[in-house]
């Protein structure tokens, strides 16, 4: 590596060698200049062309959103190796949910099977997917434990007839803060733009939670949500980036920047801080009076999934409230699933979770919670632009 | 004179060989570098065919351009103001250790480069996520910055941001910078390299004091690699998708982020090609001033 400072090529004449290496950086002034991300997009993305491995069930979700292995405690997927016989590749792959589409849609467009049998992702995306027709409908007739779905999640609003998704786990966004750093307990909205908080506060790039909780502020309807509606939430986030009372927007991340200290408040989502305050007690979540928003992650069939036995197997499997309690007790967030919550509270170990709001909304929390109605293809793109000028500036 | 049949093949064979030895690297970069490259440029004059996919038709709409130029003019030129900082923030250090390990290094100077180079060998988002826990409201910089009462003095000169140091400019502009540090250095060494020592001895035989040996000597010697690194540093860092991403805010964005988004978020691949485009084009010319202006044959490269 040091030595051919010490002197040039004894071939190369050093006129010729240096004007070799002159082409070579112009050449390289263009490799470095990100053509490479361009490329990425033309064929089909990382790992989603890779045929299915034979008779394995092929997962793609999020990171931490199951129970995991731990020791003489084996997690939901081994467990569920165990009792079926049946192959699983969980995936923890979906960072982001509009990068993961990209991902997935040349082959899907294409009318190409992916590798994976089952995907979760959140509900908006699912209404998109189930427009372009490019799931399967689950094998429901397969799944006896589907008719344990909570009520509330039933005939969702992405999938009128609910025959295309099945709730994995739902939730809340709201505040999140960490009351040493912010002096006080947080009432509402209007305290994420507090100039005593400034440059500490976080809000999430996914666009219904963030622009959902800031409309409900303003008493608007997101269950309808309309672009005239939106324009002062609009209007009041990017004054609050430009004058940098907001420092960041953030997927997950926004845990280390709370627990680091970074942070004094953010919007977040509830099972996180359920989970992160164990760590740091300093924790708190709040669903505002104004209302907090309820999303749902839903498992999908993609389109010519190879393995379909398998996928009603295993949805029959988590939708068994045994084996959802204790999913539920490691993510804690609202499990989907009647009956996890009288098992919960039979063990001592779990029964404080049982009587989590959090986790069991409460008739008062139920009135606040809402959920960020549909968007037209069109209005989608004129809110998702203005959006990203935002928080991209 | 009629050549022998033998020796035509031999003529022949030897103006193939160079060819032959050039092509795993030719086809190398025309198929993976320039082909995907070209194809950016009737991606940039599309349009997406429909929101939710990355397909799109050709129609020549130049209006591509000028939306990006309108849209992210500021973001532009935001990054290529961050790559100046931080190139002369980095010459500022780069060329004071250049100096010494070329002068003063002895026997240690293999270990001095070495050490220049070290940083390097970790994964650069790495480097970016480890910055992030040092420059933190609650880490050791900040921490040392407030102990020495220099907190108001830091915000006076906007430096500091209501006495915090990540998710600032500066924050970016110190990450891009010790990115940029090897690429700086050296250049400088191999164009310090180059400096006849006799030079000096013969300028301090005519008695030329120190400042005057650096002034005369030293510096416009030294100049040709001035020149290449402020190439190397420069066209990485106004490309830069890492450092703007973990050490900066909304407000410190830079272009390469923007592509980033319009591609992969937005699904509006015209417009990233188009981007990507501007950017390129605005580095090539910078290349090309600066391959004018700077001693263009002398350029030291390492």
């Amino acid at each position: 590596m040091i030595s051919p400072i010490h002197g040039s090529s004894p071939r190369i004449s050093p006129r010729g060698r240096r004007r070799f290496l002159r082409q070579l950086g112009l050449a390289a002034a263009g490799t470095l200049v990100t053509p490479p991300l361009l490329q990425s997009c033309r064929g089909g993305g990382g790992g989603a062309d890779a045929p299915g491995a034979g008779g394995e069930l092929v997962i793609s979700t999020f990171p931490l959103y199951i129970d995991g292995d731990e020791p003489g405690a084996p997690g939901s997927v081994a467990r569920f190796r165990a009792d079926t016989g049946i192959q699983v590749r969980y995936l923890e792959d979906i960072n982001d949910m509009r990068q993961f589409f990209a991902r997935i849609q040349p082959d899907l467009a294409a009318g190409r099977p992916i590798s994976q049998d089952l995907l979760v992702l959140t509900s908006w995306l699912a209404e998109r997917l189930i427009g372009l027709g490019w799931l399967d409908p689950l094998p429901l007739a397969e799944v006896p434990n589907a008719r344990n779905l909570i009520p509330s999640l039933r005939d969702p609003s992405w999938d009128p007839q609910g025959r295309y998704s099945l709730p994995w786990q739902s939730g809340i966004a709201g505040i999140a803060y960490n009351i040493k750093a912010t002096g006080r307990e947080l009432t509402g909205v209007d305290d994420l733009f507090d100039p005593a908080l400034k440059g500490r506060v976080s809000a999430l790039l996914e666009m219904r939670d963030t622009m959902g909780l800031l409309m409900l502020g303003d008493g608007k309807d997101i269950s309808q949500p309309s672009w005239d509606a939106a324009q002062p939430s609009f209007d009041r986030l990017e004054k609050a980036r430009r004058d940098g009372q907001i420092r960041r927007f953030t997927g997950n991340d926004y845990q280390n920047d709370l627990l680091a200290g970074n942070l004094a408040a953010c919007i977040g989502w509830s099972g996180d801080v359920a989970q992160l305050s164990l760590d740091d007690p300093d924790l708190r979540f709040l669903v505002p009076e104004s209302g907090g928003v309820l999303w749902a992650d839903v498992m999908l069939m993609p389109k010519g999934a190879r393995h379909q036995e398998a996928v009603a197997r295993w949805l029959n499997w988590v939708y068994d409230p045994v084996e959802a309690a204790r999913i539920a007790a490691a993510v804690q967030y609202i499990s989907p699933v009647e009956g996890v919550q009288e098992i919960l509270a039979q063990d001592p170990a779990t029964a404080e979770l049982a009587r989590s709001p959090l986790m069991f909304p409460d008739a008062g929390m139920q009135s606040r919670l809402k959920v960020f109605g549909p968007l037209s293809e069109t209005e989608e793109a004129r809110w998702e632009e203005r959006f990203a000028r935002i928080t991209e500036g | 004179m009629l050549a022998s049949p033998k020796a035509e093949g031999h003529r022949r064979a030897r103006r193939w060989w160079p060819w032959a030895l050039l092509a795993p690297g030719l086809v190398w970069l025309i198929g993976l570098y320039l082909l995907p490259l070209l194809a950016l440029v009737p991606l940039s004059l599309s349009e997406p065919v429909s929101r939710f996919g990355l397909d799109t038709v050709f129609r020549w709409r130049l209006a591509n351009y000028g939306e990006v130029l309108g849209a992210y003019g500021p973001v532009l030129l935001r990054s290529f103001g961050f790559a100046l900082v931080s190139t002369g923030l980095g010459l500022l250090l780069a060329y004071p250790l250049a100096y010494g390990i070329r002068f003063r290094g002895g026997r240690w100077q293999p270990l001095l480069i070495g050490l220049v180079v070290l940083p390097s060998l970790t994964s650069y988002l790495v480097r970016a996520i480890g910055w992030t826990s040092l420059l933190g409201d609650n880490g050791p910089v900040l921490g040392l910055i407030t102990a020495l009462g220099l907190t108001d003095l830091g915000n006076g000169l906007g430096l500091l941001r209501d006495g915090r140091l990540l998710n600032t400019p500066t924050a970016v502009v110190l990450g891009l910078t010790s990115n940029q540090l090897p690429f700086l250095v050296l250049p400088l060494v191999v164009a310090m390299q180059r400096i006849d020592r006799r030079l000096l001895e013969a300028a301090a035989d005519l008695h030329a004091g120190g400042l005057r040996r650096f002034r005369l000597v030293v510096w416009p010697l030294s100049r040709p690699g001035l020149a290449s690194a402020l190439l190397l540093s420069l066209i990485p860092a106004a490309g830069d998708v890492v450092n703007p991403l973990f050490l900066g805010g909304p407000n410190e964005r830079m272009v390469g982020n923007t592509i980033e988004n319009l591609l992969l978020v937005q699904l509006q691949a015209p417009r990233a090609a188009a981007l990507a485009l501007v950017l390129m084009a605005l580095i090539s010319l910078a290349v090309v001033l600066q391959l004018r202006t700077g001693g263009l044959d002398d350029l030291a490269l390492p």
